[in-house]
C-alpha cells in the first residue's frame, strides 16, 4: 500500500462517561506519530453517563476534510454500540467485539432511543433473528464483515493480576485494547500505538504503564487467534512535524489569546463552554521571546469570568469592552436569543465585542448536543432597531483560527459587535494542523482609533467622515457611553437633526466596513471559477464540499464552490458575480428555511433553485453531498435531503 | 483634600419631576465623591432604566447608561477590567430588584468592589406607575388599576443572603446623612449596597415625604453603641441576628444607616490577583495585547498541552 492510497475511516463507540473520547484521542494520536494528517468527530447525547455515543475517525497523508460511512473498521465494546453500528462498517471491514456482549438482548438495552430500538426489533423480526447482539454481528458477518471478538472479561483480569490495579481500574483499558485491536489489524504497528498512549495519559504515567500494557496482550491475542495484520501501512510523509490536535473549541480560543483577547466571559451553554474554559485553564498567557523582549514581560493574564445568564455575559463584555478591555463572549442559540438586546445596545453606544456563536440544532432546546446551522438569520437580525454589525462564519479549523484575531480586529477597529459564527460540528471535531496552518505572525493585532491620551474636550461619538470616532477607554478622560439617541458628547436627545446626523454617522461606518473588509474575505470561490455548476454553501460545510468536488471531479462533474465568509456587510456584487455566471446553482445548509439562500435572495434577488440539506443533527458526509448533487443534475429536483449517520 | 461638589455636575438639564427624591440621591453622590476626592475621571458610574437611569447624565465622570436591570453586569465588566475606577451601579426597585434581580443576587457572591445604590420608591415612574417589587400587597398607590398582589421583598435581606459585605439603608431627603452612607459603601472593599428610600411624588401617594418621615429613624442614633461591622466568623453568629432583626423592621417604624459591613471576606479583584498573573497592575483595559502589532504569545508553544511532536 503506497502512502497516497491510505483514507482508514474508523470508528469507537461505546457509553458515555467510558472514556470513547480517550479512545478516540488515542487513535488520532497514533496516526499523527505515524507520520499522518487526521480528522476525528465526536457524536454524543445530552447526557453526562451512559447513552451512546461513537467518535469517527479519517486518516490520510492530506488533512481529510470529511468523515463518511461505511467505516474500514469498527471497535464496538459493548451491545448497545453493536446494535447502533453493525451495519456501519463496509464489506471487507471489520468489527472488533467483546464476545462477553454477545446474548446482550436488544430490549434490556435502556439508554437506547425507544425509536431506534423498534426499527431494530422490526428488523431482526423479519430475518428471524433473535433481537440479541450476535444476531446483529452475524448480519454483518454476512454482509461480508469479520469478526474479531475479545474475550474482554478475561483480559481485563490479565491485566488486573499482571498490574496489581484493582479490577475496576483495570477495567477501563477495555476501550484501549478493543481500539489497539483494531489499529493493529488495520496496520498500525504496536509501537505507534504504545507511543499514542504514553503521549495521551504523559501526566499520569501508571495509567500509561497498564494501558500500555493492555495494549500489548490485545495485540498478543490478535497474533495468536487472528494471527495478527497482514502488513503494515507505511509511515505517512508528516514525520518529523510539529502537529497541534485541536478541536474547533480550542483552535477558537488559542486565536483569540493569540489576537490579544484580555476578558471573555461566558455562561455555561454546549457546544460553547468548552472554549472558555479552555482559555480559563490557559488564562496565565506565557510570553513569546518577540513579545518579552519588546515588554519586558514574561507573563500576563486574561479573564476569564463565568456569569449568572447571558445576560449577564454580554452585559460584562460590553462594560469592559467600554473600559478598554479586548473582550470577547461565547454562547450557543438560546444563549445568543437572551443576548440580543444587549447587541443592539453595543452597535448604538460603540462598543467592541465578539460573540462567538456555537450554532447547534433547535428550534427551541432542540438536540443541544449535535449539529445545526439555523442561527445565521439570527446572527443576522439580532438586536432590534436598525441593526448593522458584522457577522463573519468560519469553515474550517484554519479559519476560525485567524478570524478569531479578526473578530477582535474588527470589534475594536470599527467599534461593533462582531458575530462570529460556527457551530457544534467545528467545535467538536478535532483535526490536524501543522506550523504552516497556525503561523501567529501572519496576521497583525490591530486597535483601530483607541487614543490613549484623548486631552480635553473627548467627544465619544466624535461625526467623522468614516463614520469612526476616536475612542478612548474609561479612566482616562470622562464620557458618557449610551444606548439612547445622543449628541457627540453623549449626552441624550430626541433632536431630530441630530437623529439624523446619527444615523447617517452610523451608516458610513457601516459603508466603511464594507469598502475596507477585502472581497476575499467576504467571499472565497473553490474550484475553477469557469465550472458550469456552483455549490454554494458556509461555515462547516466548506472541507465536507471540498472533498465532495473531488469525489465529483472523479466522475467527470465539474463544479466550483462559493463559500460566503462574510454575511453582513452582506457581499452583494461578489455572491451575485459568481452566481449569474453559473448554470446550475445548488445550495448545501443544514438548516430548513434555507437561510443562507433567503439571505442571498434577500440581498441580490438571485433566485437559487437547488438545495441539498441535512437536518438530523449529524455530521455531514462528503459522500452525501457528491450523491445530493449527482442526483439533482440528474433528475433536476429541487431539493435533497440527506441523512447519513447513526 | 475635598473637591467642589458641582465638579461633578454636567450642564444637562436634570428633568425629574419637581420634588423627586432622586434630587437628594444625585446631592448626595455628588457631594460624596467630592469629599472622597474622587477624580471624575476616575469614576465609573453606570445607570440601568427608568427615572434614576438617567443620573449618568448628571454626575461628570465615565458614565454608561446601559439596559433595564443590567447596570450590576455593566459595572462588574467595567471593574473587571480597570479595579483602578471607583465603580458604582444605579437603578430603581424595579431595574435592581424586579428586572435585574439576578444580578442584584449573583454580585454579592462576587464581593467586588462595586457600589450598588438602589433607587427605592416603590414604583415604576417612568412607565406610569406600575408597582415595584418593594411595594406591600393589597396597596393600591394611584396609578394602579387595582390593589397590587405581590408582596414586597425585602433588599436588605436578599443583599445578606447574596454576600454583600456592606448593607445600608438612606432617606432620599436626608442629603447629609445619605451623603455619608454612601461615602462608607465607596470607601469599602467589597459589594456596597445602599439602598435609598425615595417618595415618588407622582406616583406614589402612600409613601410620601411625610409617611416616611414619620417612621424613619437611624440605627446609631438611637442605639449609640450600634455595631455593625463584622471582622470573623465568631463575631457574625454573634451579631447576626441583632441585624437581621433590624433588616426586618418595617412598619410603624423604619431604621436607616449602616445595618452591616463585614471586613473578613476578600473581594474579587484580590481572587483574580491570586490566579491571574500581573492581574493589579495589567488588567483586561491597561495591559497590552500586541507586541507592536505582533501577537504576545507563540500558540505552539503557549498551547504545547495540545502539540504532538514526531520523531
Amino acid at each position: 500500500m503506497s502512502v497516497d492510497n491510505v483514507d482508514l475511516k474508523l470508528l469507537i463507540g461505546g457509553p458515555q462517561g467510558g472514556g470513547i473520547e480517550s479512545a478516540g484521542q488515542i487513535v488520532l494520536k497514533s496516526f499523527v506519530l505515524k507520520g499522518y494528517h487526521v480528522i476525528g468527530t465526536r457524536e454524543y447525547q445530552s447526557n453526562i453517563i451512559g447513552a451512546h455515543s461513537y467518535f469517527t475517525v479519517r486518516v490520510r497523508a492530506n488533512r481529510p476534510g470529511a468523515i463518511h460511512f461505511p467505516v474500514d473498521a469498527a471497535t464496538l465494546l459493548d451491545a448497545e454500540s453493536i446494535f447502533t453500528h453493525f451495519t456501519d462498517i463496509k464489506s471487507g471491514g471489520f468489527i472488533v467485539y467483546d464476545t462477553g456482549a454477545v446474548n446482550q438482548k436488544l430490549r434490556l438495552i435502556a439508554p437506547m432511543p425507544k425509536p431506534l430500538k423498534q426499527r431494530l426489533n422490526k428488523f431482526f423480526q423479519e430475518k428471524g433473528l433473535e433481537p440479541v447482539a450476535g444476531s446483529a454481528l452475524k448480519v454483518a458477518e454476512e454482509n461480508g464483515v469479520k469478526l474479531i471478538g475479545l474475550p474482554m472479561k478475561e483480559l481485563i483480569r490479565k491485566v488486573a493480576h499482571e498490574t496489581g490495579a484493582p479490577l475496576s481500574r483495570a477495567s477501563k483499558t477495555i476501550n484501549t485494547m478493543g481500539l489497539t485491536a483494531m489499529l493493529y489489524l488495520s496496520g498500525v504497528e504496536l509501537a505507534w500505538i504504545e507511543k499514542a498512549i504514553n503521549v495521551h495519559f504523559a501526566a499520569k504515567k501508571k495509567v500509561a504503564d497498564m494501558n500500555v500494557y493492555a495494549a500489548k496482550l490485545a495485540a498478543e491475542y490478535i497474533d495468536e487467534v487472528y494471527g495478527g495484520p497482514c502488513c503494515f501501512i507505511p509511515e505517512g510523509p508528516h514525520l518529523g512535524k510539529d502537529v497541534m490536535l485541536a478541536t474547533g473549541n480550542e483552535i477558537v480560543a488559542m486565536g483569540k489569546a493569540t489576537g490579544g483577547l484580555t476578558m471573555q466571559t461566558y455562561y455555561p451553554i454546549t457546544p460553547a463552554s468548552d472554549e472558555a474554559l479552555f482559555l480559563e485553564g490557559h488564562r496565565n498567557l506565557e510570553l513569546a521571546p518577540w513579545a518579552e523582549e519588546v515588554l519586558n514581560l514574561k507573563k500576563l493574564g486574561a479573564v476569564v469570568l463565568q456569569t449568572e445568564d447571558e445576560l449577564s455575559a454580554i452585559i460584562g463584555a460590553l462594560g469592559a469592552g467600554a473600559a478598554g478591555a479586548r473582550v470577547a463572549t461565547s454562547t450557543s442559540g438560546p444563549g445568543f436569543a437572551l443576548m440580543n438586546e444587549a447587541i443592539s445596545l453595543g452597535i448604538m453606544a460603540e462598543i467592541p465585542v465578539v460573540i462567538t456563536l456555537w450554532m447547534r440544532g433547535g428550534p427551541s432546546t432542540g438536540l443541544p448536543t449535535r449539529e445545526g446551522q439555523q442561527d445565521l438569520l439570527h446572527a443576522m437580525f439580532s438586536g432590534h432597531g436598525d441593526n448593522p454589525k458584522i457577522v463573519l462564519a468560519s469553515g474550517d479549523h484554519v479559519e476560525a483560527f485567524y478570524d478569531a484575531i479578526k473578530a477582535l480586529n474588527w470589534a475594536e477597529k470599527y467599534q461593533t459587535p462582531v458575530i462570529h459564527v460556527l457551530d457544534k460540528y467545528l467545535a467538536s471535531t478535532v483535526t490536524s494542523l501543522h506550523r504552516e496552518d497556525i503561523d501567529p505572525l501572519k496576521i497583525r493585532i490591530e486597535r483601530g482609533k483607541l487614543v490613549e491620551n484623548p486631552g480635553p474636550g473627548y467627544l465619544r461619538y466624535k461625526i467623522t467622515e468614516d463614520g469612526i470616532s476616536p475612542r478612548a477607554p474609561m479612566g482616562k478622560t470622562i464620557m458618557t457611553v449610551t444606548g439612547l439617541e445622543h449628541t457627540e458628547d453623549g449626552m441624550p436627545t430626541e433632536d431630530p437633526v441630530v437623529r439624523e446626523e446619527m444615523m447617517a454617522k452610523r451608516r458610513r461606518k457601516f459603508e466603511t466596513i464594507a469598502n475596507e473588509i477585502p472581497s476575499e474575505e467576504k467571499v472565497v470561490l473553490h474550484g475553477d471559477p469557469d465550472a458550469k455548476i456552483t455549490i454554494v454553501s458556509w461555515g462547516s460545510t466548506k472541507p465536507i464540499i471540498l472533498e465532495a468536488l473531488k469525489l465529483l471531479e472523479a466522475e467527470g462533474i465539474k463544479a466550483n464552490f462559493l463559500q460566503i465568509r462574510v454575511f453582513y456587510p452582506f457581499p452583494r456584487e461578489e455572491v451575485l458575480d459568481v452566481l449569474t455566471r453559473a448554470e446550475t446553482v445548488i445550495d448545501v445548509e443544514q438548516n430548513d428555511l434555507l437561510q443562507a439562500a433567503f439571505l442571498i435572495r434577500g440581498f441580490t434577488g438571485f433566485e437559487i433553485k437547488h438545495f441539498v440539506k441535512k437536518l438530523t443533527g449529524r455530521a455531514l458526509w462528503d459522500t452525501e453531498v457528491a450523491h445530493a448533487v449527482k442526483r439533482i443534475l440528474e433528475t433536476g429536483e429541487r431539493e435533497v435531503v440527506v441523512n447519513g449517520g447513526a | 483634600m475635598a473637591r467642589n461638589w458641582l465638579e461633578y455636575k454636567t450642564d444637562a438639564w436634570v428633568q425629574w419631576c419637581p420634588g423627586c427624591g432622586n434630587f437628594g440621591i444625585l446631592n448626595a453622590l455628588q457631594r460624596a465623591l467630592a469629599e472622597l476626592d474622587i477624580p471624575p475621571e476616575r469614576l465609573a458610574l453606570v445607570s440601568g432604566i427608568g427615572c434614576s437611569g438617567r443620573i449618568c447624565y448628571y454626575v461628570k465622570g465615565n458614565t454608561m447608561h446601559s439596559l433595564h436591570g443590567r447596570a450590576i453586569p455593566a459595572a462588574t465588566g467595567i471593574k473587571i477590567a480597570n479595579p483602578d475606577l471607583v465603580v458604582i451601579a444605579e437603578g430603581g426597585d424595579g431595574d435592581m430588584l424586579g428586572i435585574g434581580v439576578e444580578h442584584f443576587v449573583s454580585v454579592g457572591r462576587r464581593n467586588i468592589d462595586i457600589t450598588v445604590i438602589v433607587h427605592d420608591n416603590s414604583v415604576y415612574g417612568l412607565t406610569k406607575g406600575q408597582a415595584g417589587p418593594t411595594l406591600p400587597s393589597w396597596w393600591r398607590t394611584k396609578a394602579l388599576p387595582g390593589p397590587n398582589l405581590h408582596d414586597n421583598l425585602n433588599p436588605l435581606l436578599l443583599a445578606l443572603a447574596s454576600g454583600y459585605t456592606f448593607i445600608a439603608r438612606g432617606y432620599a431627603y436626608h442629603v447629609s446623612q445619605t451623603k455619608e452612607l454612601i461615602k462608607k459603601a465607596i470607601e469599602h472593599k467589597g459589594t456596597s449596597l445602599v439602598q435609598i428610600l425615595q417618595p415618588c411624588p407622582t406616583y406614589n401617594n402612600i409613601m410620601t415625604k411625610q409617611w416616611y418621615e414619620e417612621r424613619i429613624y437611624y440605627l446609631d442614633e438611637e442605639d449609640p453603641n450600634w455595631d455593625p461591622i463584622i471582622s470573623s466568623m465568631d463575631e457574625f453568629k454573634q451579631k447576626i441576628g441583632l441585624i437581621m432583626g433590624k433588616m426586618v423592621e418595617w412598619g410603624d417604624r423604619i431604621p436607616l444607616g449602616v445595618f452591616y459591613v463585614n471586613i473578613s471576606k476578600d473581594t474579587f479583584e484580590q481572587r483574580l490577583e491570586k490566579v491571574i498573573a500581573n492581574y493589579r497592575e495589567l488588567p483586561p483595559a491597561k495591559r497590552p495585547v500586541s507586541a507592536n502589532g505582533k501577537p504576545l504569545i507563540d500558540p505552539w508553544e503557549m498551547f504545547r498541552d495540545k502539540v504532538i511532536r514526531t520523531a
